[in-house]
């Protein structure tokens, strides 16, 4: 396979994915907005701080919007062409991704994403930030799992098909751990730490992973800060825990070297189940996630190294991301030959 | 549905007057008369749907922002019967072959030049001459692989050739999605119609790039290069590939190595690559040959050439051929190679670069077609009858100071065919680019595009320009 189809379906699928992460999370933001005793103006923004900054986002939004309301954020984390972690952004990327390689792809994945795109673009940006519609963020999130439905189902499952499972993981596993970060911001922005409100808290962040109500099947308690932890990360069998996501992980890069699962050949491959290893065999004390050496820091950071070293070992080109470079948004422009 | 109109004074390909049609377009006739015009509608929408959906779209440059367009297919067909479809075959063979004799000619002996049939200044100044090239052994003497001739018929039905694509033609996705997208519009019509497939192109463009692999390779590594996801033709270079089943590699993809041999960078290392169907044109190629700037070519791509380790579709320097003062002696060329006349005639020009032709032109200007010898999709072209003569004036200052960079052609009234437009189907100008692939034998599909030029009156049929297209139906009979 060719490094640089390599490199596309590996982006390709990270930016689907991310894009149904953002979703995800304006979603069930705005759903908690919705709770009465919290819907006027001034105490919306102080709701979507916690995301834009574990977005990584909150400079590039003050810096833009004057105003700081639910609707403004809504605009800027959907359909902001110059946010570069838009949904808006991520789907064009994907499908820009996708058209380098279309003939790699199926034409059912193909038209999945464009389809998509082209319903994006021809959305009233404003009246859906406005009147949020929901229906619009469930359209966004049934595409994304339509386009990996499709993808399994019509795509070899061979090298092309664990670079994508690849780009799905590491981008998933990676939100994860931003949407758990986000709890730590919403505190920060709450002096009174009410128990009720930490509880609305988590439960949003369960909302945000698909995994309320599966919580609630294994923890017949209440929602209780260690244990959405333990769920979040631990989990062997949640579809968006840490340890379910860097496990297929594993296994997708495996299944690309064709080395075997209990040994490895190249640095990502290590990375990879030296991470897996520790998050098998931690303990829950070992669960933190606030702070700069809290054990969700190092997994973002194992993420990041793992994404590089994949890269270098398979796809020869520079990981550029422009959503984790906001500064350097100018993409690679080829010079346009006119042909008749 | 009713197509009836005033045919005036132009060549109608269906109709013999205003409502009778020429046999072969009877039974298209008859279906699109009993056809409702809720059932056209429905149709002509869920076509343009289906194109939009599987971005079958071209790139239109030069807005802030580039926009994607679908290129507009118009639904009724062009039917050409057997008899005129063999002598278009046999014209363009004939045509191919002196072509191909010529390259070969002028980037080695340039026999031609010395027998005083083209003079030598003509080819030097030529903006697609590759000097570099000369004496450059071509596997099997194959300067053009894939020639897209653009045919047009005068107001008597005569078919005559207007240009030689001999670079990089385009537009031979849409005849095939074309095709598909008419069998899905009306499946009833296709068992019973009598047309010839064209489903075979890729399989015929694939056994053309195997016969130029570099000999002694029986299972050659081919791919398609494309300039990339951002030129116009994308689509086309994409489909293509997958047609054929071979991978689809940008400049960047490719490294020659100290052993002049082309590799593409895969996952598992580098992997050699025998052939290159290229949509790249000459220029951008190598960037140790022609422009050194291009950051779409492959450095090192030449060496590997004529070391005879890479066959190359097109080979380099074939633009020559789509040069306009060039196609002037495309007749000569025939003669002279082939001693033969040419079946197709090619439309009656002036050379103003011959001080004789330069008067004529001068004095005819607004009787006359002036053309920029090497510009394409229907740029740098007056068609003296219908311009200003603020128009006529600037292109008499250009012709006067460069006389080698224009030529003159007598006005052609293009056929016309029913079209759909707003008010129903009326009659609009039409030409025919056929796609010759010239390998071990030379195969001429039967079909090809044929661009609509949807404006009403107008002359240019050029995507960029406000074009559309048809299928093109070739019968396996008369009727």
């Amino acid at each position: 396979m060719l490094c640089r189809v390599a490199d596309s379906l590996f982006w390709m699928s990270r930016y689907i994915e991310r894009a149904e992460c953002t979703v995800r999370l304006v979603d069930v933001t705005l759903q908690t907005l919705l709770e009465p005793e919290q819907s006027y103006e001034d105490i919306d923004y102080k709701h979507w701080q916690p995301i834009l900054l574990s977005l990584g986002d909150e400079s590039i939004f003050t810096e833009k919007y004057e105003e700081r309301n639910s609707q403004n954020v809504t605009y800027f984390l959907t359909f902001d062409r110059e946010n570069p972690s838009s949904v808006f952004s991520c789907i064009a990327n994907a499908r820009e991704n996708a058209r380098m390689i279309r003939d790699q792809i199926s034409s059912e994945m193909w038209e999945t994403i464009n389809t998509l795109y082209l319903f994006l673009k021809k959305q009233n940006a404003n009246a859906v930030c406005r009147e949020i519609r929901f229906d619009f963020f469930k359209k966004i999130k049934e595409s994304s799992i339509l386009f990996q439905g499709i993808t399994d189902s019509t795509f070899p499952h061979q090298i092309g098909y664990y670079f994508i499972i690849c780009g799905r993981y590491i981008e998933r596993a990676e939100k994860t751990c931003r949407i758990i970060e986000s709890k730590q911001h919403m505190t920060d922005q709450i002096v009174e730490k009410a128990d009720a409100i930490d509880t609305a808290q988590w439960a949003a962040i369960l909302k945000a992973n698909s995994a309320f109500e599966a919580y609630h099947r294994v923890f017949v308690s209440d929602i209780e800060e260690s244990s959405v932890l333990q769920f979040l990360i631990l989990s062997k069998n949640l579809p968006r825990s840490l340890f379910f996501c860097i496990q297929k992980l594993q296994y997708a890069m495996h299944m690309i070297s064709g080395c075997r699962l209990d040994q490895y050949s190249n640095e990502a491959e290590r990375l990879t189940g030296m991470l897996l290893s520790k998050l098998n065999y931690g303990s829950p004390s070992d669960l933190t996630y606030e702070g700069e050496d809290s054990l969700l820091a190092e997994i973002v950071s194992n993420l990041e190294s793992i994404a590089v070293e994949l890269s270098e070992r398979y796809m020869f080109f520079p990981i550029v991301d422009p959503a984790a470079e906001p500064e350097s948004q100018t993409q690679e422009q080829s010079t346009v030959t006119a042909i008749s | 549905m009713e197509i009836s109109y005033e045919c005036g004074k132009f060549f109608d390909e269906m109709f013999i007057s205003p409502g009778v049609p020429r046999p072969h377009y009877q039974s298209i006739f008859d279906r699109f008369n009993e056809l409702s015009e809720d059932d056209f509608h429905q149709k002509r929408e869920s076509t343009d749907l289906s194109f939009v959906e599987q971005g079958i779209t071209f790139t239109v440059y030069g807005d802030e922002e580039s926009t994607e367009r679908i290129f507009p297919f118009d639904l009724m067909p062009r039917v050409i019967p057997n008899t005129e479809w063999q002598h278009i075959t046999k014209g363009l063979e004939q045509r191919i072959k002196a072509l191909n004799m010529f390259l070969k000619d002028i980037y080695t002996k340039q026999q031609i030049v010395k027998d005083k049939v083209i003079p030598a200044e003509i080819f030097q100044s030529a903006k697609h001459y590759r000097k570099e090239f000369i004496g450059v052994d071509v596997p099997e003497d194959i300067y053009i692989h894939i020639c897209g001739s653009d045919l047009i018929r005068d107001d008597a039905g005569n078919y005559l050739v207007l240009e030689d694509n001999a670079r990089c033609p385009s537009g031979v996705s849409y005849m095939l999605e074309n095709r598909q997208a008419m069998k899905r519009a009306f499946p009833r019509v296709f068992p019973k119609s009598g047309v010839r497939p064209v489903e075979d192109y890729p399989i015929k463009l694939l056994a053309a790039l195997k016969h130029i692999a570099p000999k002694g390779i029986d299972n050659p590594v081919i791919a398609v290069l494309t300039p990339g996801v951002y030129n116009s033709a994308y689509f086309e270079h994409c489909f293509l590939a997958r047609q054929m089943g071979v991978d689809i590699v940008e400049g960047r993809d490719l490294v020659v190595e100290s052993d002049n041999r082309v590799y593409m960078r895969t996952t598992e290392g580098l992997k050699r690559v025998d052939v290159l169907y290229r949509r790249i044109d000459d220029d951008f190629i190598d960037p140790e040959v022609f422009r050194k700037d291009s950051v779409l070519g492959v450095p090192g791509l030449m060496r590997a050439y004529t070391s005879g380790n890479l066959g190359l579709a097109n080979s380099i320097g074939t633009g020559i051929a789509d040069d306009k003062v060039t196609y002037c002696f495309v007749p000569a060329m025939i003669k002279y190679y082939l001693g033969e006349d040419p079946i197709l005639p090619s439309v009656e020009s002036w050379l103003p670069y011959r001080p004789d032709d330069m008067k004529y032109v001068m004095e005819n200007m607004e009787n006359l077609v002036i053309k920029a010898a090497n510009e394409a999709g229907g740029y740098g072209i007056l068609i003296g009858p219908m311009a200003s003569k603020k128009e006529i004036e600037s292109f008499r200052d250009q012709v006067k100071a460069d006389p080698r960079g224009f030529i003159a052609q007598t006005p052609i009234s293009l056929s016309r065919h029913p079209t759909y437009s707003d008010s129903g189907f009326d009659g609009r100008h039409i030409d025919l680019r056929p796609y010759t692939i010239c390998g071990e034998k030379t195969h001429i599909t039967p079909g090809g595009l044929t661009r609509v030029a949807l404006k009403k009156g107008s002359l240019v049929v050029n995507s960029s320009q406000g074009g559309g297209s048809k299928d093109t139906w070739i019968l396996h009979g008369d009727r």
